[in-house]
């Protein structure tokens, strides 16, 4: 990359989200053309995807395990231990699901996709694709951007039922919760659309749209060295992070 | 090619399990699992308070689910809630004699209507009217019953009362429990001001277990954390006297005020002093 | 969309051609033709811009002015679709290979195969395995890339770019980290393709005796200009002072071995001593 002229922090960053936000528009109209390699937006569905979901189940559980065990101790200080349930249920749709799956989806599947388009770019494949009239946007970046928009819902999903079960786990079969009460206070509480539709649909779907972006737009823009891929790889988590938080308040805000 | 396949079938499993475990939690884990599906017939019960019972909430026999509210609506001629509920055709089987009664699941949970079977060989029918009806527990005597650490405060006869004043008593409320070194002990009685000396009186009753404590012992009102309720503690003084129903404790502490507490913590003491001389009793001595 | 030129036409032609890069003149009015059916060898000192020249022609660069004709259409002009329905018909070998690293040799090699055509996978397999066994590698369809040796990586780029039978390859370097038995195997490969399909080639290559083999015609490129042309045989011999110092190795001469650079000595801080 050649030398660019000095920016501030605050400039620098808001350099990047716009180009970024062209970046987006590029992507997506290259979506129709992009649907001649659904084979490969199945392929990048298996990575970022599939190959995801142990970290997403581990942790999923535990969360809900810890969550089982702190309620337990502050609710039982009120005797109210059979809303535990509850509170589980919706701690996890609301908040912990959608922005824990993002942020481990950040980490695990973002920096993949930044390093490897990155590397793709630093040896010429791109390029190659170009030359073999194979459009890299078509093929390499929306694959990959739709894939993380799918399987960021599912993933999430997959994370809420481990963290129900982990929670159930610890407030029922360990602590002794009576099971009944677990799930019926759950189910008179739980509301599929402000917390399941809102939280693991449209908040996961928000997510994955703007982790994907990061990831593929840091990879796709990175300087074609090592050192360009490393840094490119670090921002990707740094800014996904940050942008994950923001847009869970604003969401929050909206949504709820 | 064969490489390219299994991605597909990895990938396609991966969508499946995502997509159940969507299914699974918005079917059986939200209130979609409550709305009934199956074929179900309607009974009455009339409440004198339903508290705070909903529609759709369950219907449980043994704790088991049943049914659910359909409707509730008030019967202005009987100043009355009227109930009806749907329960599954299943449990079709029901003495026409049991007793409809609402309950609370657990202490902060959601109202739902229990029926304990009757004897009568009759079954319920459809349109049929459940006779006998227990109404909602108001918090409040739940709360006496929950803070009375086994019932001290229902079985009076196996409790002793004793008076406190106290300049300012918080938000204790009756109910409320007594502890001595952390240990429930009994509970609030009663609470109420006095129009003459301008202070609060407050009834404790005491389990007859508890029947030496020192009559120089000082009654102090708590809050159980920075959130938590307000209970009384009771500290043992050192007099060979004991307590006897009746008495009153003239070693008070009252209730300090958030306010206050912050106040002591910010400014360091200086202008909390002023406050806490007239929170003493006016037997107060120390 | 093709305009059918008449085959005398040159397949590539280049008028006027002139880039500025970070400063750099690459091309300096740059006239050059490469004719149809014919191998054309471009030669010069590293660093003169043979691989920009090549990515002038299709098109992955764009030169501050002049034309790039290739097959009647003005590259810089063309439409996106329209570019690439060109380079379907271009093939072309990397500097530096440039396989994909996600798919083994096999796969890399059918990749334009699978993206233009629908062939059924019986004739992609055998098309991709003629390929593979013309450039001797055959028996390394299932390795990835990371795999491979320099030698071997450049091979299988090469079975790629002549995987469609397009009708002008551009080999960047084609012959680096060939042995000799590789080497001759790729020249016969090179004189088949041109002699058996007709189609055109254009080889950037530093080795005098390997082009000699192959090449119709070859242009010596240096300060963004042609500065010799002719047959590869005796342009050696043409008496031109570039071609004397560039194929005889002089470091002195009119062909610039050094990068454009301040004065050494200033540069060194020996500026004082000099003044
Ligand atoms: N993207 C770029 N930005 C700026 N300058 C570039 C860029 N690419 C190449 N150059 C410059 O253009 C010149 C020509 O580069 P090119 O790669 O075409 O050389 P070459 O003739 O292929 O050399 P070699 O024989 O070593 O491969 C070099 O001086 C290089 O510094
Ligand atoms: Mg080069």
């Amino acid at each position: 990359m050649s030398a660019q002229p000095r920016r501030n922090v605050v400039t620098n960053a808001l350099a990047q989200i716009g180009e970024a936000g062209l970046f987006l528009l590029t992507l997506l109209a290259a979506v129709p053309r992009s649907l001649r390699h659904v084979r490969e937006t199945v392929r990048q569905l298996w990575f970022v995807g599939a190959m995801s979901l142990t970290i997403i189940m581990v942790c999923g559980l535990f969360v809900g395990m810890v969550l089982g065990l702190q309620l337990y101790y502050v609710l039982s200080i009120f005797g109210g231990t059979a809303a535990s349930g509850t509170v589980v249920a919706i701690a996890i749709y609301r908040e912990l699901g959608p922005v824990v799956t993002a942020l481990l989806f950040a980490g695990r599947a973002g920096t993949s996709v930044t390093a490897e388009i990155g590397l793709m770019r630093a040896t010429d494949q791109l390029a190659a694709m170009e030359m073999m009239a194979v459009d890299p946007i078509a093929y390499v970046a929306v694959p990959r951007y739709l894939a993380g928009l799918i399987a960021m819902p599912l993933l999430c999903a997959v994370f809420c039922a481990l963290g129900i079960f982990g929670g159930h786990l610890v407030g029922v079969t360990w602590l002794g919760i009576d099971n009944g009460t677990f799930w019926s206070n759950m189910t008179a509480t739980v509301d599929v659309w402000k917390d399941v539709v809102n939280g693991i649909l449209v908040k996961s779907l928000a997510f994955g749209a703007v982790v994907s972006l990061i990831a593929v737009y840091q990879g796709y823009t990175t300087p074609p060295t090592s050192e360009g891929v490393a840094y490119a790889t670090t921002r990707t988590v740094v800014a996904s992070s940050i942008a994950i938080l923001a847009l869970d308040f604003v969401l929050t805000a909206f949504l709820m | 090619m064969s490489q390219r396949n299994s991605y597909a079938v990895g990938t396609g499993l991966f969508i499946v399990l995502g997509f159940a475990a969507l299914a699974y939690l918005a079917t059986q884990t939200t209130s979609v699992a409550n709305t009934h599906q199956g074929a179900s017939y309607t009974v009455q019960a009339h409440f004198a308070n339903i508290g705070q019972l909903k529609e759709r909430a369950p219907v449980k026999i043994a704790g088991v689910r049943v049914g659910q509210v359909r409707t509730i609506a008030l019967d202005p001629k009987r100043e009355a809630a009227d109930v009806t509920l749907a329960i599954d055709e299943r449990y079709s089987h029901i003495p026409d004699d049991s007793v409809a009664t609402i309950f609370t699941s657990g202490l902060l949970g959601d109202q739902y209507v229990g029926i304990e079977y009757g004897n009568s060989k009759k079954d319920l029918a459809e349109g049929a009217t459940l006779a006998r009806t227990k109404p909602a527990q108001q918090l409040e005597e739940m709360l006496g019953k929950f803070f009375g650490a086994g019932g001290v405060a229902d079985n009076l006869g196996g409790s002793y009362v004793l008076k406190a004043r106290f300049s300012n008593v918080g938000a204790l409320s009756v109910g409320a429990p007594v502890k001595m070194a952390g240990v429930p002990i009994g509970s609030v009685m009663a609470v109420h001001a006095d129009p003459v000396k301008l202070d609060a009186e407050v009834e404790l009753a005491i389990d007859r277990k508890y029947d030496q404590i020192p009559d120089d012992s000082a009654a102090a009102v708590f809050t159980s954390g920075l959130i938590g309720t307000q209970y009384v503690a009771v500290q043992p003084g050192g007099s060979p006297e004991f307590l006897k129903n009746g008495d009153e404790m003239v070693l008070t502490q009252s209730a300090m005020q958030l306010e206050d507490l912050i106040g002591k913590f910010l400014v360091n003491g200086s202008p909390t002093e002023k406050k806490e001389a007239p929170a003493e009793s006016p037997a107060g001595k120390h | 969309m093709t305009t059918f030129a008449a085959p005398t036409e040159p397949l590539v032609r280049i008028r006027g051609l002139t880039t500025v890069l970070n400063g750099k003149t690459i091309f300096d009015a740059l006239d050059l033709d490469i004719p149809r059916g014919k191998v054309t060898a471009i030669m010069g000192p590293s660093g003169t811009g043979k691989t920009t020249l090549l990515k002038h022609v299709t098109g992955q660069m764009r030169g501050d002015a002049g034309q790039v004709l290739v097959d009647g259409q003005d590259v810089p002009e063309l439409s996106r679709e329209k570019l690439f329905a060109l380079r379907e018909k271009i093939g072309y070998l990397f500097q530096n290979s440039a396989l994909l690293t996600d798919f083994d040799v096999f796969e890399n090699v059918a990749f334009p195969l699978r993206q233009h055509t629908q062939l059924p996978e019986v004739l992609i397999r055998n098309i991709v395995l003629t390929k593979l066994q013309a450039v001797g590698l055959r028996g390394a369809a299932g390795l990835m890339p990371a795999e491979l040796s320099g030698g071997m990586a450049r091979r299988v780029a090469l079975a790629r770019a002549i995987v469609f039978d397009p009708m002008l390859i551009l080999y960047d370097e084609p012959f680096v980290g060939l042995d000799p038995i590789a080497l001759s195997q790729v020249l016969k490969l090179i004189r088949t393709l041109n002699e058996t399909l007709g189609i055109t080639s254009v080889l950037v290559a530093h080795e005098l005796e390997a082009i000699k083999q192959v090449a119709d015609h070859v242009y010596l490129i240096a300060n963004g200009k042609v500065v010799a042309q002719g047959d590869p045989k005796t342009i050696a011999e043409d008496g031109s002072p570039w071609t004397r110092q560039f194929f005889g190795g002089a470091i002195d001469g009119p062909v610039p071995f050094q990068y454009p650079a301040d004065d050494y000595a200033q540069a060194l801080g020996l500026a004082g001593a000099r003044a």
